[in-house]
């Protein structure tokens, strides 16, 4: 059922000889010229166009591209500006930004901003669909306060798995909208795009006939590649000093995988969400991220030429009919290597990052239970012109998510951060912006969001890809 | 109880060695379920008794059993199937199996069917359909992708009978689920989740697997035309027998239709194994074998009189060894009810049927005497205890069953 490449595979990022987009000015996240021990590269960042301070103007094509995902066997990927992941987009709070979009492909797609505060028509929801040839501007101005990491991906009705799994996705990091105001400043940052992919043998994207025995795993468990990526890499080598604190910006991008990431030896320092940092960073021995979901985390760089994995745990999100065989081992996504370099002094940690206020739910407006079975919403499959929660601008909501079935849905809210309150009835400990909830096998979420700024219609639903295909989506009217 | 000799096997493997719960000798009321109630949760509540849900679901066939309907691990004894290819359910050793347990029925949200409405409870008894894993909508073909029955279905795991239930008439199906939303009080349980095959059961639910549906049209190959004279009966008889599963034990799952229908198992493959030996190898396991249903004199029914059947039926009594009388107390040695009885095994859920009213157990054995043609097929007997499951049987809840509600149990809108 699963595609084993007998080849052991060293996945590298292609970027097209005279790719239209390169890295310029002084971006933080440069594509890095791997030095001699680090194979690890990022995806270029994509320069802004416009010379305005405030004012950020962008291209962005999605098109087919010669790539070679797998080395040595070149493909047909889809690609946003010609790699895979596509191009870093960088953006500042209070930035006015327009995005010209360009459908180079086939098949019709949008672009969404996954967890940006945006008008609805901006969204790239299935509803403001691109056909092929179209152009789309998606224009929006970014929040204050929204710091964070983010990302995009297409969204089309029914076919964004096989999108995705083509190569569309990439990273949106928002920043402060002066440097000084970031509380981690003067920390190396680094963006990892975690994916995995399945190939056929010639080294282009198994993705099997719906009606298939595998495409009906697929189905369910949400496709699911057997090699593992980080930027479009497997296993790659990052550096870091002794002594020296990284910043990693980590962000879900795969269809259906749940990472439960951890470095055997050390501890991570959870500082950061869907929506930014955290009042206070978390010391933690593991940590979930979800498809979709973003974390940042604080890595220390070990002994002197010292080695350690980065690894994502064996995590149960399953029904046991379809449950992988393997899913109980852990699998490696990345060496960290400390280099020989003299330490760095120790590096303080702020105590406090920012403050997150937790959302007032004194006065809530409505509180609705959304119920999560194998893809339906409710017991409904997504239905374009039907509404299904109406609901008013300016009122706070709860919401409670319960997953009635054997494996777990991940939410996802177009539009609006929220807060999760509780889980299965345990109070949240901590206060947190997030876009995306799990919400684990037969167990419940409740949310607390508040509807302000755009009316309009908003997509909700499971982010498992294929599922939201199928339909386990539906749609939020705010007036 | 479904068991399948093709593509799976099926047991019920239990810590302790009871798995019937009923049955004391206080009341001598037979006639107390005569009348099908109007009320649709009463009905719901008749039919949840007398076609045995509790005897995996929980609380067996006594509505006051705390568990009730609960799902597995809640009360004990634990329930767990062996799903898979023979051996599996039979040998404890057997490899390659799926571990399948029966879910809580209660109104609970989170554990139970709360979240569920009706019609998706009608659509998993009436196609085996998943409730969480199909639209609430009014399915009306068995085509997948035709009139709203899933492209890729998804069955509940057997040994889930609804290939008998199916039989059942619609309003049935409805009083059913009506009893199970309204008429019980949410437990909140989560039971594990069954194991299965990814394709979810589908390429064993075929026809040729779990016979047609509807049934096939009274005779097929295997049953005869009765007398005039009983014709009315045989005809109810065989509506009971398909919807009660019968064939699920006695062969074939199939259906009438099938080569020994009804005619007790063939194979090893068949028995029906129950005990704890499943968990703990040393704990003893019970062989079930279903014997021969049909009029045969020397290896079937033939032997019996109706009375002796009708006893079996009502009070678990074998026929072998109970005289032919005309039974009217519960208490040993009193009313002909024997001194020392010997019952037969819990494997089959006579504990269920004895709530069946008087002119339907009749019927049922009108239905074997004179809707079947005989068979010859001699199956072994049954694993027996020294007492010949007398203390099983005196575990058993009342007689007739405890009045609605119990405390398992309220009227709900």
């Amino acid at each position: 059922m699963r595609l084993r490449l007998t080849v052991s595979l060293f996945l590298a990022l292609m970027a097209l000889p005279g790719s239209p987009r390169e890295a310029a000015g002084p971006a933080l996240f440069q594509a890095v010229t791997p030095a001699a021990a680090e194979t690890f590269t990022s995806p270029p960042v994509l320069r802004n166009g416009s010379e305005k301070p405030g004012v950020v103007e962008l291209d962005l094509t999605a098109a087919p591209a010669r790539l070679e995902l797998v080395p040595g066997k070149p493909t047909t990927a889809w690609t946003y500006n010609g790699t895979v992941p596509g191009p870093t987009i960088e953006l500042r709070e209070g930035d006015t930004v327009t995005i010209h979009f360009h459908n180079r492909l086939a098949q019709t797609t949008t672009v969404h901003w996954h967890g940006l505060h945006i008008p609805s028509g901006a969204d790239g929801s299935p509803l403001n669909p691109v056909v092929p040839g179209g152009n789309q501007d998606y224009v929006f101005k970014v929040p204050a306060g929204t710091a964070g990491t983010y990302w995009y991906h297409p969204h089309p009705d029914m076919t964004t798995t096989e999108q995705v799994a083509r190569g569309l996705y990439g990273a949106l990091i928002v920043l402060p909208a002066r440097p000084t105001e970031d509380p981690l400043a003067g920390i190396r940052d680094r963006l990892l795009i975690l994916s995995d992919n399945r190939f056929q043998p010639d080294g282009s994207v198994d993705l099997p006939d719906h009606m298939s025995p595998a495409g009906h795993v697929d189905a369910e468990n949400g496709r699911e590649g057997n090699v593992l990526l980080v930027n479009g890499q497997t296993m790659p080598a990052l550096e870091i000093r002794p002594g020296e604190l990284q910043r990693w910006r980590i962000v879900n991008a795969a269809a259906a995988r749940i990472f439960r990431l951890a470095i055997p030896g050390q501890k991570l320092l959870h500082v950061g969400s869907d929506g930014g940092l955290f009042a206070t960073p978390r010391a933690v021995d593991d940590l979930m991220i979800a498809n979709s979901e973003r974390v940042e985390v604080l890595v220390r760089g070990g002994a002197p030429g010292s080695r350690a994995v980065l690894q994502t745990l064996p995590y149960d999100r399953y029904d046991p009919h379809t449950r992988p065989t393997d899913w109980n081992q852990p699998r490696d996504l990345l060496e960290l290597r400390t280099t020989t370099d003299a330490p760095l002094p120790a590096m303080t940690i702020p105590a406090t990052l920012r403050v997150v206020t937790a959302i007032d739910i004194k006065q809530v407006a409505a509180r609705r239970a959304l119920v999560f079975s194998q893809g339906m919403i409710n017991g409904k499959t997504m239905d374009m012109r039907r509404v299904d929660v109406s609901a008013r601008l300016n009122t706070t909501e709860i919401w409670q998510i319960e997953n009635v079935v054997a494996m777990d849905h991940p939410f996802h809210l177009h539009g609006f951060r929220f807060q999760v309150l509780d889980r299965d009835g345990v109070p949240e400990p901590y206060v947190s912006w997030k876009d995306s909830v799990n919400v684990p096998r037969h167990s419940r979420v409740r949310i607390a969001v508040r509807f302000e700024d755009f009316a309009g219609k908003w997509m909700f639903h499971c982010h498992i890809l294929d599922h939201e295909d199928m339909g386990m989506m539906g749609i939020l009217l705010l007036r | 109880m479904t068991k399948s000799g093709k593509t799976f096997t099926t047991a019920l493997t239990i810590t302790a060695t009871v798995l019937v719960t009923v049955v004391a000798a206080r009341g001598v009321r037979t006639e107390q379920a005569n009348t099908a109630p109007s009320d649709i949760v009463l009905r719901g509540r008749y039919l949840v008794l007398t076609h045995a849900c509790g005897e995996c679901h929980g609380g067996g066939d006594d509505p006051a059993a705390k568990g009730f309907l609960a799902g597995a691990g809640l009360s004990e004894p634990l329930v767990e199937f062996k799903i898979g290819p023979p051996p599996c359910g039979v040998d404890p050793k057997a490899t390659g199996c799926f571990t399948t347990r029966p879910r809580n029925l209660t109104p609970d949200d989170a554990t139970g069917m709360g979240r569920f409405t009706e019609r998706q409870l009608f659509n998993a008894l009436r196609y085996g359909l998943r409730p969480e894993d199909t639209p609430d909508v009014t399915i009306t073909s068995m085509t997948p992708g035709k009139g709203n029955f899933p492209m890729q279905p998804h069955y509940v795991a057997p040994p889930m009978p609804w290939p008998a239930w199916r039989h059942m008439p619609d309003a049935d199906l409805r009083a059913i689920a009506a009893y199970l939303k309204r008429g019980l009080k949410p437990v909140v349980n989560k039971v594990p989740d069954s194991e299965g095959p990814p394709d979810f059961w589908a390429s064993g639910m075929t026809p040729a697997e779990i016979g047609t549906y509807p049934a096939p049209a009274f005779p097929t190959m295997y049953e005869q035309q009765p007398p005039a004279a009983n014709h009315a009966r045989v005809m109810r008889g065989r509506a009971l027998v398909l919807e009660h599963g019968c064939a699920d034990c006695h062969q074939s799952l199939a259906g009438p239709a099938a080569k020994g229908y009804m005619a007790g198992i063939t194979s090893p493959d068949q028995e029906f194994v129950l005990g704890g030996c499943f968990q703990d190898p040393k704990a003893p396991c019970f062989h079930g074998r279903a014997r021969n249903l049909t009029p045969d004199k020397e290896t079937g029914i033939g032997k019996f009189t109706d009375q002796q059947i009708f006893n079996a039926l009502r009070y678990g009594l074998r026929p072998d060894d109970t005289p032919d009388v005309k039974i009217t107390s519960r208490t040993p040695g009193q009313g002909n009810f024997p001194k020392e009885p010997k019952y037969l095994g819990p494997f089959m859920p006579w504990s269920s049927w004895r709530y069946m009213p008087d002119e339907d157990l009749l019927s049922i054995v009108a239905y074997l005497r004179h809707g079947l043609k005989p068979v010859s097929n001699k199956a072994a007997a049954s694993d027996d205890t020294p007492d010949h499951w007398a203390s099983a049987v005196a575990q058993l809840g009342a007689y007739p069953p405890p009045a609605f509600p119990t405390a398992n149990e309220v009227r709900r809108k």
